[in-house]
């Protein structure tokens, strides 16, 4: 980190620390291509043909990012589920059928637990696997089969309009690129100067957690009958010091109190991932949770009565209904499938021509 | 840079990462970010498109855990939880509305909401 970038001016040529600027505005236009290329159209595109230059410009990317860095590539996991996370990404944003488009929605989640893995953050990794793929990507499905016509018998599915013609492509493409482009400047030139991090003690948290200290001491036979780890007499903390690595253990009130240093500490002795976020979501933000409390409850309450409220098809839909009923009971003289049952309100639209 | 398996999954912080293993990150979020913008302007099914702010949530998420990993910190872990309370009161709500949506007109498409424009 020597000199690294601290001694340059903000400005032109900072940016080619991490990749060059002519070459990534160009794979930021050949990927903004791609995308385009791979969106649904009326006429039939070389969709595959999109999502692989699409592909082709991020892995180029990636890869002459790499190459400035050499010393510092991540983890060759982060590449593998980067490639699968963004895929499915576009594949939830191409695909013509809203229930697959869900389903590679939860390849992409479970894709970035991955990168959290990788990142070491497993408690993030699973909660985001549980909460997103099994909680809100159901609620998700739900509603596509809900809101779904289903095929009537005989008849093939046809896709319908709005799904299989994307709304202005291009311009979407090119300003969803151009924010690409803006916004990975503005932070590759910031990246280099970041402050590097001031190296932390991985188990400071020990200090408020005796019991724990306490439990793994006594299955590992370290503590004997009757002790327990000492509190510190000028802090009233407990007799843990991460800094040297030693523990003060003893009877309380009799005895001499012994020390645990650091090269008896068992194996497990440590902080995980799932505690330090603990300690620092209900101690240091308290307040977080309430509001996500509040919002929660806001929303669920918000939910019921939205979904309580009775709805009138409007005349337009009505109108439909009525074509497609006299349309049907033209085709078939006995009128037996009714093409007004199939809908989830069905009965609001002129209902009661198919009985008769 | 570590190529074994046995570094994937490292209890607490290993050791400080380099701003440019930063940037491979932060390269990542602003795509799948990108990809997610894009969806929600291209496509017109409300249901993808309530999808498609799911994935900018998501990518928001990676950005601010490769943060908290370069600083050794875990607010940016507990803000993704924030972030996912925010994405499930969304999805319940957005959702409940779209059902709604669905039974009035019958069909999911955004445009045939176009005379709400104002």
């Amino acid at each position: 980190m020597v000199g690294f970038a601290a001694d340059r001016p903000w400005g032109q040529g900072q940016l080619d620390q991490v990749i060059h600027p002519i070459l990534f505005y160009t794979l930021c236009v050949l990927g903004g291509a791609g995308v385009w290329l791979a969106l649904p159209r009326r006429r039939l595109t070389p969709q595959v043909a999109g999502a692989l230059v699409a592909a082709l410009a991020s892995g180029l990317t990636l890869m002459f990012m790499g190459k400035n860095a050499l010393e510092h590539l991540p983890n060759i996991y982060f590449y593998v589920f980067s490639f699968i996370a963004l895929g499915a990404a576009l594949r939830v944003i191409t695909h013509p059928r809203p229930v697959y488009a869900a389903l590679y929605f939860i390849l992409t989640v479970v894709s970035t637990g991955g990168l959290f893995l990788v990142l070491s953050a497993e408690f993030m990794a699973f909660a985001l696997i549980i909460v997103y793929a099994g909680a809100i990507l159901i609620t998700y499905l739900f509603v596509i089969m809900l809101a779904t016509q289903a095929p009537e018998e005989g008849e093939i599915e046809v896709l319908t309009e709005y799904d299989t013609q994307a709304r202005e492509p291009l311009a979407a493409c090119v300003v969803g690129f151009l924010l690409l482009a803006v916004v990975t400047t503005m932070v590759f030139r910031g990246v280099p100067s970041l402050a590097v991090p001031l190296p932390v003690q991985p188990d400071a948290l020990l200090v408020d957690m005796p019991r724990k200290v306490e439990n793994v001491l006594r299955t590992n036979g370290l503590l004997q009958e009757g002790e327990v780890v000492l509190t510190d007499r000028t802090s009233g903390k407990p007799a843990i010091d991460v800094e040297t690595g030693t523990i003060l253990v003893g009877v309380v009130g009799e005895g001499e109190p012994r020390l645990i240093t650091r090269g008896q500490w068992p194996e497990e002795l440590h902080i995980s991932n799932p505690e330090n976020v603990g300690f620092n979501l209900l101690r240091d933000h308290p307040g977080t949770i309430e509001i996500a409390g509040v919002i929660l409850l806001m929303a669920m309450l918000g939910a019921v009565v939205l979904s309580r409220k009775q709805v009138q098809l409007d005349e337009e839909a009505k109108q439909r209904h009525a074509s497609k009923l006299a349309e049907s009971t033209g085709v078939n003289v006995g009128g037996l499938q009714s093409p007004l049952t199939t809908g989830p309100h069905g009965a609001g639209g002129s209902g009661g021509g198919g009985s008769a | 840079m570590s190529w074994g398996i046995s570094a994937i999954a490292q209890s607490g912080f290993p050791d400080p990462m380099h701003a440019l293993t930063l940037a491979h990150y932060l390269l990542v979020s602003a795509l799948m970010f990108v990809i997610g913008l894009i969806g929600f302007m291209t496509r017109r099914n409300l249901i993808i498109m309530f999808l498609c702010t799911e994935l900018m949530f998501q990518a928001a998420g990676i950005a601010m855990v490769a943060f908290g990993r370069y600083h050794l910190d875990f607010t940016g872990q507990t803000f993704v939880i924030f972030v996912l309370t925010v994405a499930a009161a969304e999805a319940a709500m957005g959702l409940a509305l779209v059902v709604l949506l669905f039974r009035r007109k019958e069909s999911l498409d955004a445009e045939a909401w176009q005379d709400m424009k104002g």
